[in-house]
């Protein structure tokens, strides 16, 4: 037995030492060379796990602007001078733990001067609680739950529309044109939460009848039981709140149970050009919110109009730009307006400069509230209208009217 | 009334699709003793089996069975003699921690060659027509009418051929089984092989009405080891009951409990498993092998 | 191995007791190093799955029960100090950071009472009657706390005070880690010990030889539940946010199994040293295999239990270590094959 607990303890010690070097070379030191100056950024994006996805999508966004700003827009300017920014990204395997580490990693090891978000409203959650601890500016353009806002913190500030505000237009769109009553159907998480609280509120907003709300699991694989309740309630409007999984889930459970209401609002999915792409045509009439569209008429100095920037994508990464990149790039974009216009690295100037921050960029406007998140944007409604997708609302960016009522499944 | 016809019957076809997709579980279990947790995996295999040929080739996924049942069975025959063989004589937990393995691994290698995009096979007549005033989902109807098929089939092949009473000789006493010149070893990897095809056939069934992702087996699993846990080991008929109460189970509570109706059903099958566990442990109804408890 | 064996015995003829020494006195002046946050963070969730690991081998690999759901004690330890912090502080404690020490062991107490109610059915069951009801207590569980909303928030979870100190987390998990490890070796060499080894081997036999089974089988569970609970308590304070789908993850329960079963099944120093290794493979190697480092952990399992049943103790180690594995890897027990005669 003594052999044993000598072994182990050999190991243990050898093995705190190859960790023990291993951490700190782990990181990239610091700017090798004093005549460069150089601002580090830092950020934990899933790229494995089960956000590897969105997480690929994040981080394109991320490395666009990095490679603008340094090689095209000659470095941030502070004061008089010209900063490279050296992002430094992790993969924080969709784990909060990982989450929590790594970021801890960037802050004490690698010494960044700020951070940019994870890509899920779970991980920012973990992630911007460790930012706050030191003290650490996070901008974050994926994390769009309102509970992230409520925990009182200083440092954390969102470029995206928050959760609540999804269904805004959407739902403003099929009152105009005359739908009267709603039902609503969310995945009991986080965003999809606060999604439906958002949707009942403008709801009634908008005077539209809330008939029935309905919550369901994380990964359900069948849903007919909620939908043939609501077939019974015979809606104008059905809200659904999920993910991906879940649009696909809805419309052919709809199309199966033959549910027809005279508008489907499906958050995350139909804005994604896969939804159509697997669904065909059983995707068309379907509306779904959208953060940002290359159609839409927004326009910055930096990266042109919106249908400039998604070139721009197309040419670094061979595919069409999804919200979640552009919302990324916006993100670290509001970054670099709030240290140019603070004019110093100094977490309290940026601060000040990022509340006071007023711009409209590619993205859409930007101007934070006292709670950190960007009240200036509405948010936009796409419609799936022959198998492409279509931004129906806001009036500015509008390509096409909405279709409304949509046709019943059987006269397709 | 029209909701609770309709409910009912959603749950039939629900409970129908269960009792389908719980047979190659339920097998293996009960000729073998081997639990195989990698059995949601097996499915996902099945569902994105049905969706390459459906993507690449154009097959309809029910003609695709054509393909993928003898191509899975080969699978669980290799499977079956490098793997599984070796843990087949060994305790349980062995086999619980090897097939547990699998299943990580498969998923996660489905993971990366396929993405964790959802997919989803979209046929053309996945519509619905009235009955009575009930709507009637044409491809769920197909699966549940397919169910029965392949119970009925395999009922008869366990029964009435030389092969399914060699099965079920070994199922039942191993040691005699040898005795009377039964080849177990040759018998498992066969059971194995059709367990495994079952399975598949199951997965690539709901292609037409699931997403499809890699990490999609674990709660079909769960189910199983639910359904098995009502009806009993190995039976048909058992497979049959558990599957009907399940769907039955989840499909009413969903409908009729307001507001979390769905949340209820899913976390109902699963205190249904402890329980049937705690205070019925041989099932419902007996199997090949009763479930002992001390 | 024979050569390996060689190498083992020079060292360890030379001063078993300083390297541990070493060991323990590097571990408690790390922090004075002044380590970056990074470094003690991972050094305290190593600690923590080293601690969750030798309570999953108490019931799992010395009692021969085989929790297939024991990261349910973890979220309810979790849970606990969720809702104790954030939903009902102002009635039963002082204040966000005092409150957590007083929420630990409630926590941990919570969890213990839990594996008692749940404990007295399944552990009546065999083999994988057990792990099945377990594996299937956790899922219900989850979903369960999905349900309990006004208590749990649902499936958004609840956020905790973000009060983090890395040093305070280091030393209690360093502390926590030892206490727990200590007293697994001393149950391992109590007569309680020896009588959770005897329930193992031949359960009825036990029984006959006077051991009360039921009580010894529930002591072991409920031991191992408290320390689990409170680790998962300390986590969620830690991670400053729970949700069902964070705390309720198999990945946890597979980790303890998995550490357990790599360093020796049923051994006092087999699950620290699984932890260790696995812990340093998923950090220092796996991070670079991308999308493929889970896929070689099922690998990696059906190796092990394939081939390596005893894990490195018990293969290593010296022969009178009653590992699990070499019990598993002779074939049946005895306790299953009576079973499997009768049937």
């Amino acid at each position: 037995m003594n052999k044993i607990l000598t072994l182990i303890a050999i190991l243990a010690i050898l093995g705190g030492v190859l960790a023990a070097c291993a951490v700190p070379g782990g990181g990239e030191a610091p700017a090798g060379g004093e005549e460069e100056k150089v601002i580090l950024i830092g950020a934990a994006v899933s790229e494995t796990g089960k956000y590897a996805r969105e997480g690929g999508d994040t981080r394109k966004g991320y490395l666009l602007w990095e490679e603008w700003v340094n090689n095209e827009y000659g470095g941030i300017k502070v004061g008089d001078e010209r900063y490279k920014v050296k992002l430094i990204m992790y993969d924080d395997e969709g784990d909060p733990d990982t989450a929590a580490k790594l970021t801890e990693k960037l802050i004490t090891e690698d010494k960044v001067h700020f951070l940019l978000g994870p890509y899920s409203s779970g991980l920012t959650k973990s992630a911007s609680a460790i930012s706050e601890k030191y003290n650490m500016i996070m901008v974050e353009g994926n994390g769009a739950s309102e509970s992230l806002f409520v925990r009182g913190f200083k440092n954390l500030f969102a470029v995206l529309t928050p959760a609540g505000n999804y269904t805004e237009s959407g739902l403003k769109a099929v009152a105009d044109a005359g739908a009267k009553s709603v039902v609503i159907a969310y995945e009991d998480t986080a965003f999809p939460t606060s999604v439906a609280e958002g949707a009942q509120k403008w709801a009634k907003e908008y005077g539209l009848e809330v008939l029935a709300v309905e919550t369901y699991p994380k990964d359900v694989a069948d849903v007919s039981g909620i939908m043939s309740k609501f077939k019974d309630l015979n809606p104008d409007v059905f809200v659904g709140g999920g993910h991906f999984n879940d649009a696909l889930l809805f419309i052919r459970s709809a199309k199966e149970l033959n549910f027809t209401p005279k508008a489907m609002i499906i958050t995350v999915g139909p804005s994604n050009p896969k939804l159509v792409k697997e669904l065909g045509a059983d995707a068309d009439y379907v509306i779904g919110p959208t953060q940002w569209d290359r159609t839409m008429s927004y326009k910055d100095e930096y990266f042109g109009t919106a249908e400039e920037y998604a070139q721009r994508f197309e040419k670094k990464w061979g595919e069409e730009p999804t919200y979640q990149a552009a919302e990324s790039t916006a993100a670290a974009l509001a970054l670099q307006i709030a240290i140019e216009n603070a004019g110093s690295l100094d977490t309290d100037k940026v601060r000040e400069a990022l509340n006071a921050m007023d711009v409209v960029t590619f993205y859409g406007p930007i101007k934070f509230d006292e709670t950190g998140k960007n009240a200036g944007k509405p948010m936009g409604a796409i419609q799936i209208q022959d198998g492409d997708i279509v931004v129906i609302a806001p009036e500015s960016a509008k390509q096409a009217d909405l279709i409304y009522p949509m046709p019943p499944w059987d006269q397709r | 009334m029209e909701l609770l016809l309709q409910a009912l019957f959603n749950g039939i076809l629900l409970g129908g699709y269960y009792a389908v997709m719980v047979l190659g579980f339920s097998i293996i279990w009960g000729v073998m003793g081997v639990i195989n947790l990698a059995h949601g995996e097996f499915l996902m295999i099945g569902a994105y089996g049905a969706w390459v040929l459906f993507r690449v080739f154009g097959i309809d996924p029910f003609l695709s069975l054509a393909i993928i049942m003898p191509v899975m069975f080969g699978v669980g025959y290799v499977l079956q003699r490098v793997l599984i063989n070796r843990v087949v004589e060994r305790p349980h937990l062995i086999s619980l921690l090897v097939t547990f393995g699998l299943s990580i691994a498969l998923a996660n290698l489905f993971n990366v060659i396929f993405t964790a995009d959802p997919r989803t096979v979209p046929v053309s007549y996945n519509g619905s027509f009235n009955i009575l005033g009930m709507t009637v989902p044409i491809v769920k109807t197909m699966i549940l009418g397919l169910a029965l098929l392949i119970m009925f089939a395999l009922h008869v092949f366990l029964q009435r051929t030389r092969l399914g009473r060699s099965i079920r000789a070994a199922a039942q006493n191993k040691n005699a089984a040898r005795i009377v010149g039964v080849e177990v070893g040759r018998v498992y990897a066969i059971t194995f092989g059709i367990a495994i095809a079952l399975t598949a056939a199951a997965g690539a069934m709901i292609s037409p009405v699931a997403p499809i992702f890699p990490f999609m087996g674990p709660p079909f699993t769960l189910k199983a080891f639910t359904i098995t846990a009502l009806g009993g080991l190995g039976r048909i008929p058992g497979a049959l009951l558990g599957g009907m109460v399940l769907g039955l189970v989840e499909t009413l509570l969903a409908t009729f409990v307001p507001g979390v109706g769905t949340n209820v059903g899913i976390a109902a099958s699963f205190v249904l498993l402890v329980l049937v566990l705690i205070l019925r442990p041989q099932g419902l109804l007996q199997g090949l092998r009763p479930m002992e408890v001390e | 191995m024979g050569f390996l064996r060689r190498v083992w015995r020079l060292i360890s003829a030379n001063g078993g007791i300083y390297s541990w020494l070493t060991l323990i006195a590097i571990l408690a002046l790390y922090p004075l190093l002044t380590p970056s946050g990074a470094a003690l963070l991972t050094a305290t969730q190593l600690f923590m799955l080293i601690t969750v690991s030798s309570n999953w081998n108490l019931i799992g690999g010395m009692t021969g029960y085989v929790d297939f759901g024991h990261a349910v004690f973890f979220g309810i330890g979790a849970y606990l100090m969720g809702i104790l912090v954030t939903v009902v502080p102002d009635y039963i404690l002082f204040s966000p950071q005092l409150g957590f020490w007083q929420a630990l062991p409630l926590a941990g107490l919570g969890a213990m009472v839990f594996a008692l109610l749940i404990g007295v059915p399944t552990l009546r069951l065999k083999g994988p009657y057990f792990s099945i009801a377990m594996l299937g207590t956790f899922v219900a569980m989850r979903e369960i706390i999905r349900l309990l909303k006004p208590f749990t928030g649902g499936g958004e979870g609840l956020d905790l005070p973000p009060v983090l100190n890395r040093t305070r987390d280091y030393y209690f998990m360093l502390i926590f880690m030892g206490v727990v490890v200590a007293l697994m070796w001393w149950i391992r060499r109590s007569e309680f010990g020896h009588s959770l080894l005897a329930i193992r081997e031949d359960e009825v036999g036990a029984e006959m030889r006077g051991i009360d089974t039921t009580r010894h089988k529930i002591i072991a569970f409920m031991i191992a539940a408290f320390f689990t609970g409170v680790a998962g308590a300390f986590w969620a304070f830690q991670n400053t946010y729970i949700d069902p789908d964070v705390v309720f993850i198999e990945q946890r329960t597979v980790e303890m199994v998995m550490s357990s079963m790599l360093g020796g099944l049923g051994t006092v120093w087999g699950p620290p040293l699984g932890a260790f290794i696995l812990y340093m493979l998923q950090d220092l190697v796996w991070a670079n295999f991308y999308n493929l480092h889970l896929f070689i952990l099922g690998v990696l399992l059906i190796f092990i239990v394939l081939f390596v049943p005893e894990g490195i103790i018990g293969t290593l180690g010296d022969r009178s270590s009653t590992s699990l594995g070499r019990l598993l890897s002779r074939g049946f027990n005895r306790g299953e094959r009576t079973m499997e005669e009768r049937a």
